[in-house]
């Protein structure tokens, strides 16, 4: 368990007075399954029992909450004294609810199952919530999903935006999940032996190869933040107006700062996935939008605005 | 003076035990010694002890005496309103909220702070299949407003807004709170990351939300379709080029193809009311898509590309 500080009151009664309805429905546990539990160290786990069991009702004698510590457990004597766990709060009742319902939406998930039991039986005492989780799940999940449980080996054909390429490669997928609107699968590509994310909506065919590898646990990453401070990204910074940035948000971004000579003006540093990635960015982004750094991109905007102009018929002067 | 860990769980027991309300004065006479003896002290410590119990949820319940107690204040805390209704979960279904948890995984411990009160523990399943949740401050109380039927205060694009919030969507990676807006007497969409500040909530049962409310089909449509019906243009005839282009224009949320031209090509209608949203969408292909017609679109396509030529060579000089 990672090393912290003191832990505050508040902290600390919020832990007991989930732990101690706990304790007194099983009446006795040894410390270390009870610390696991929880989420303590033994030691702050013992700390905290013995100061419990000098609280009560006054004169403080014999109206006391009747846990002791006795050669490794945990135990109750009389039960009385917060019996009862405490109602859920709004963000503890909002966070079930969506975790439940997300989790419905994940492949593999059924409605009919104990998952969807236990939102019934939530909604009891959060009532009517209005709340609505939609995760729009790609069919392809469902499959990649049974591979990832399996181990099985898929051949895909990917495409790549920054080249705009399409590659067909074997992967063994590991996890399927989903952040910021988008679904990723992260799989062992055998092309390079690495690890890597891919977008589940840029694989265009999978097909089953019947290779099985071992099963391997991993760590579902932030989509956020995976590939910042990755330096095998260049950097782009740019001026655009600060009421367009909504259309860069989605991106990872070092920096996004006001301009200091114009208003309504921002200064973001962005990560580039790659150059033509960054050029459909700034056509999209209009006229508006300039590249201040690195100057070999400055033109980069004008140059694809002519590509497409061709498509057009139109010729515009050469910059 | 006490340690306040045990002062906080004195207090607890002795309110939620007591059969009538106990004056400040009563408490601090029966907490031995755990709040200070100077009157303005003692407040101030029970007053920094009912602000921790309310964080964690706990409410306590005030009232002004009368009789030869007259103008004094009490307090209790409402057994019923603080314990937990016994939802009568089965092992399975508390092993089923702990998956949910783990593969919702969120920045905050709410979700687990909620599983340790119906029994569930901290362990931390290894999952294949997982969804980010976005979480932020103001989704719970705005979540309570929706269930008590309250209105929902807040500012947004720094306007203050008065909302009968009708419920909350995660759609796209974003949360949507759509509800009756007063000032404009219609019903709105917000972008839950753009409301600045936190949310007051008004009275409970303000109002009713229609009969037939759905959200999934109240969250306005395409954001292309958005504008002025009855004087645009409102769809654009696009040419996609064959290569990636049918694959580019699933992944930009384009939906029901058109049949392919001879050359592999597609030809799609595309809703254009909000010239801006098409053409951030349309210049996502790059050279890879035209639009056809009508011509008054196309030239405003043109115009565009030509700005972006004109702003590179004014700034050569």
């Amino acid at each position: 368990m990672a090393k912290r500080g003191p832990r505050p009151a508040h902290e600390r009664l919020k832990r007991l007075l989930v732990m101690l309805p706990w304790l007194m429905q099983r009446e006795e546990v040894s410390v270390a399954e009870m610390a696991a539990h929880f989420a303590l160290t033994e030691a702050e786990l013992i700390a905290d029992i013995e100061r419990a069991s000098m609280c009560g009702l006054p004169p403080y004698q014999d109206e006391l909450i009747d846990v002791y510590i006795d050669e490794g457990m945990v135990c109750v004597g009389v039960r009385r004294l917060f019996t009862r766990p405490l109602r859920l709060t709004a963000p503890e009742g909002f966070a079930l609810l969506v975790a439940g319902r997300s989790a419905m939406q994940l492949p593999g998930a059924d409605p009919t199952g104990p998952l969807g039991r236990a939102l019934d039986k939530l909604a009891i005492e959060l009532g009517d919530d209005g709340v609505v989780v939609d995760l729009d799940r790609p069919e392809a999940a469902d499959e990649l999903a049974t591979a990832a449980t399996s181990g099985e080996r898929l051949r895909m054909s990917y495409w790549t935006p920054s080249r705009d390429e399409v590659t067909n490669r074997d992967v063994t997928p590991r996890a399927v999940f989903t952040d910021s609107g988008h679904w990723y699968l992260l799989a062992d590509d055998h092309r390079t032996g690495e690890e890597r994310i891919f977008r589940i909506d840029r694989i265009m065919a999978i097909e089953a190869t019947g290779v099985f590898d071992a099963a391997r646990d991993v760590v579902v990453p932030d989509a956020r933040t995976w590939f910042i401070g990755d330096p095998d990204f260049e950097r782009v910074t740019l001026r655009m107006p600060t009421d367009m940035l909504w259309m860069i948000e989605r991106y990872p971004t070092d920096s996004i700062t006001q301009d200091e000579s114009l208003a309504d003006m921002s200064i973001v540093v962005l990560a580039v996935t790659g150059e033509q990635w960054l050029s459909r960015l700034l056509l999209r982004l209009g006229a508006s939008a300039v590249v201040l750094q690195p100057e070999r991109w400055s033109s980069l905007a004008a140059v694809a605005a002519q590509a497409v102009l061709r498509r057009y018929g139109v010729e515009s002067n050469e910059t | 003076m006490a340690d306040p860990l045990e002062r906080l769980t004195n207090l607890l027991a002795l309110l939620l035990e007591t059969r009538e309300p106990l004056t400040l004065e009563r408490i601090a006479h029966e907490l031995t010694d755990q709040y200070p003896d100077g009157e303005a002290a003692r407040r101030g410590a029970f007053e920094r002890d009912k602000t921790v119990l309310r964080e964690l949820g706990i409410t306590i319940e005030q009232e002004v005496l009368g009789g030869d107690q007259a103008g004094r204040t009490a307090y209790r805390i409402d057994r019923r309103r603080y314990e937990l209704a016994d939802l009568d979960l089965t092992d399975d279904e508390r092993r089923a909220l702990q998956l949910a948890v783990a593969a919702a995984h969120s920045d905050d411990s709410w979700g687990q702070d909620g599983l340790w009160k119906l029994g569930v523990g901290s362990e931390q399943p290894s999952l294949a299949v997982a969804a980010r949740v976005p979480t932020f401050d103001v989704l719970p109380p705005l979540q309570e407003a929706v269930t008590s039927r309250a209105t929902a205060e807040f500012s947004y694009r720094d306007t203050v807004r008065v909302v009968n919030p009708y419920g909350l969507l995660l759609r796209d990676g974003r949360w949507y709170l759509i509800g009756h807006e007063h000032a404009h007497n219609e019903q709105r969409t917000y972008r839950v990351d753009r409301i600045e500040g936190s949310v007051a909530i008004g009275e409970a049962g303000s109002f009713e939300r229609p009969a037939k409310f759905d959200i999934r089909e109240a969250f306005p449509a395409d954001p292309r379709l958005m504008g002025d019906p009855d004087t645009e243009i409102s769809v654009a005839r696009v040419r996609i080029d064959a290569s990636r282009g049918w694959h580019a224009a699933g992944e930009l949320g384009l939906t029901g193809f058109g049949t392919p031209n001879p050359d592999g090509s597609m030809t799609v209608d595309v809703p254009c009311l909000n010239r801006f949203a098409f053409h951030t969408w349309l210049l996502g292909f790059g050279e890879h898509a035209v639009v056809e017609g009508p011509a008054e679109i196309r030239d405003e396509t043109i115009q565009w590309l030509n700005e972006i030529v004109a702003a590179a060579n004014a700034g050569d000089r």
